[in-house]
């Protein structure tokens, strides 16, 4: 079955709800250009960030692919793996 | 400093449980004196398929506790252990500075460690079909997850290691906790355990042992009955309890309250049978705890004893208690407060130091309750059902034994 399309924006909102859920942060201080780390997402949060992200979106992230710090770069990962796997 | 021709005497200064009799000194204290017991049966989703349906469990909410980011990478072992920790500390009033933090560590017991989190894993990957993992898996499930939460919580650097001989980890980890102080490797120690083994597959694992106690019909607070004839076994529970220990002149130096001293700890092993408990282990348990206090066996006057309520663990211990005091034995106190709190595993030994230190401190001592048919081969003093007081108690013994044959046993004094 093909991957739902989903827009940057979308799967932006999706992982703002996601990071809210895991470190308890108001969704209004979380931004596009938001460097994980300086949210208080150290390395094992973001690699459980991904976790949940593929689950929801049914993708597969390869491990040599989480190079990301802003939340932008993991919803630019994302979409291009969404992108890609419809192709 | 590190001293090896003249040992520290080691104090406990701070005591906390979370425990199926309460989550405070208070809660415990009322029910595990007033013999109320924490037994029901366990509210779990799939209690329908457990042939046990019975448990003691902990009323704890990690919500109530901690942020979501902290409890959500921590298996419910370490949730409680961290809870009982911070507890402990405030308990005891320590500030942990900067000196204090490499002269500090945490001693832990635990038999399953994260067990919910292994089941959790097994479930997804064989029941669920999923092909992976959550990434905090192994560092929820590993045993000594709980002692590194805490030092991260607290910044202690001082020695971290965690103890795993089933029913007897906590006393382990307690005695060894008090070793390093008594020789200088440390001036304070956190040391204690923590299990929260209430999965549908451990359960079912213990429910094929066939030592459950069997659920009794009238009253299922009622269906752990150690010391009585018509005992039927365990009942399992969870929980966490945590001490701190420090040397004598730490805590006078700060004018800590003193509950206590640990005056004795001895470790042996049974190496005859896997389950079977033995007269001779058990007793060389016991005797190794007097010789390191330099004690007689006249100067016990209570055991708390391992007492889990099975046929043969308590003919067992009667037995060896019998070898090691002989007549006195007859005039000392024994009690099984498992038959209150259930058996908390890997944290049993540590809830039952705790139980033991409260009572050398307020001279009473907790009661075997459901002892209701007499045994025979059960004829020592279980201070049936009500609890007993003495003008003073002075010295007072902590069994613990376990699967795999590793007894221990503590000796606690008072400290006038």
């Amino acid at each position: 079955m093909l991957s739902q399309t989903y827009s940057l924006n979308e799967i932006e909102q999706v992982l703002v709800d996601l990071i809210a859920d895991k470190i308890d942060i108001d969704r209004s201080s979380i931004h596009s250009e938001s460097n994980l780390k300086e949210l208080g997402l150290d390395s094992l949060d973001t690699f459980d960030l991904i976790f949940s992200a593929e689950d929801y979106f049914k993708i597969k992230v390869p491990s040599d692919q989480i190079k990301i710090e802003t939340l932008h770069d993991v919803s630019i990962l994302i979409h291009n793996l969404i992108t890609a796997q419809k192709q | 400093m590190i001293s090896l021709s003249q040992p520290n005497r080691v104090v406990m200064t701070g005591l906390s449980v979370l425990s199926p009799l309460g989550n405070n000194l208070a809660e415990l204290t009322k029910h595990v004196f007033g013999g109320v017991s924490g037994i029901k049966r366990l509210d779990v989703p799939f209690v329908d398929q457990l042939d046990c349906k019975i448990g003691a469990q902990a009323n704890f909410n990690p919500e109530d506790h901690f942020s979501k980011h902290t409890y959500s990478m921590l298996d419910r072992t370490s949730q409680m252990a961290l809870y009982t920790s911070i507890e402990a500390i405030k308990h005891a009033e320590l500030v942990i500075d900067v000196a204090l933090k490499p002269r500090m560590g945490i001693y832990l017991g635990t038999g399953m460690g994260g067990a919910h989190s292994i089941e959790e894993g097994y479930v997804r990957l064989y029941r669920d079909g999923a092909s992976r993992l959550k990434p905090f898996t192994v560092l929820m499930s590993m045993n000594n997850a709980a002692a590194s939460a805490i030092a991260l919580e607290h910044q202690i650097t001082g020695p971290n290691q965690t103890f795993s001989t089933a029913c007897s980890s906590s006393t382990v980890a307690i005695g060894e906790a008090a070793r390093l102080i008594r020789h200088g490797y440390a001036d304070v120690m956190l040391a204690g355990g923590a299990e929260a083994l209430l999965t549908y597959g451990t359960i079912k694992a213990w429910e094929a042992l066939r030592t459950l106690a069997e659920e009794d019909a009238d009253d299922l607070a009622a269906s752990c009955k150690p010391f009585s004839a018509n005992r039927t076994g365990l009942v399992l529970g969870e929980g966490a309890a945590m001490l701190v220990l420090e040397s004598y002149e730490h805590a006078k130096a700060r004018g800590a309250v003193i509950y206590g001293e640990i005056a004795g700890y001895g470790t042996t092993n049974d190496s005859s049978h896997i389950t079977q408990p033995s007269v001779n282990g058990q007793a060389a348990t016991m005797q190794a705890a007097l010789n390191d206090a330099q004690l007689l066996p006249s100067d016990v006057q209570y055991i708390n004893a391992h007492g889990t309520g099975t046929q043969l663990n308590d003919i067992t211990e009667t037995n060896a208690i019998k070898k090691v005091f002989g007549e006195h034995a007859y005039q000392l106190s024994v009690s099984s407060t498992k038959s209150i709190h259930g058996h908390l595993m890997g944290a049993a030994g540590a809830l039952e130091a705790i139980i033991t230190a409260l009572s050398v401190y307020t001279n009473k001592m907790p009661p075997t309750i459901n002892l209701a048919q007499r045994d025979p081969e059960c004829d020592l003093d279980y201070v049936p059902n009500v609890f007993k007081t003495l003008p003073k108690l002075d010295y007072a013994m902590s069994n613990s034994f376990a699967f795999g044959g590793t007894g221990a046993a503590l000796i606690l004094k008072k400290v006038n």
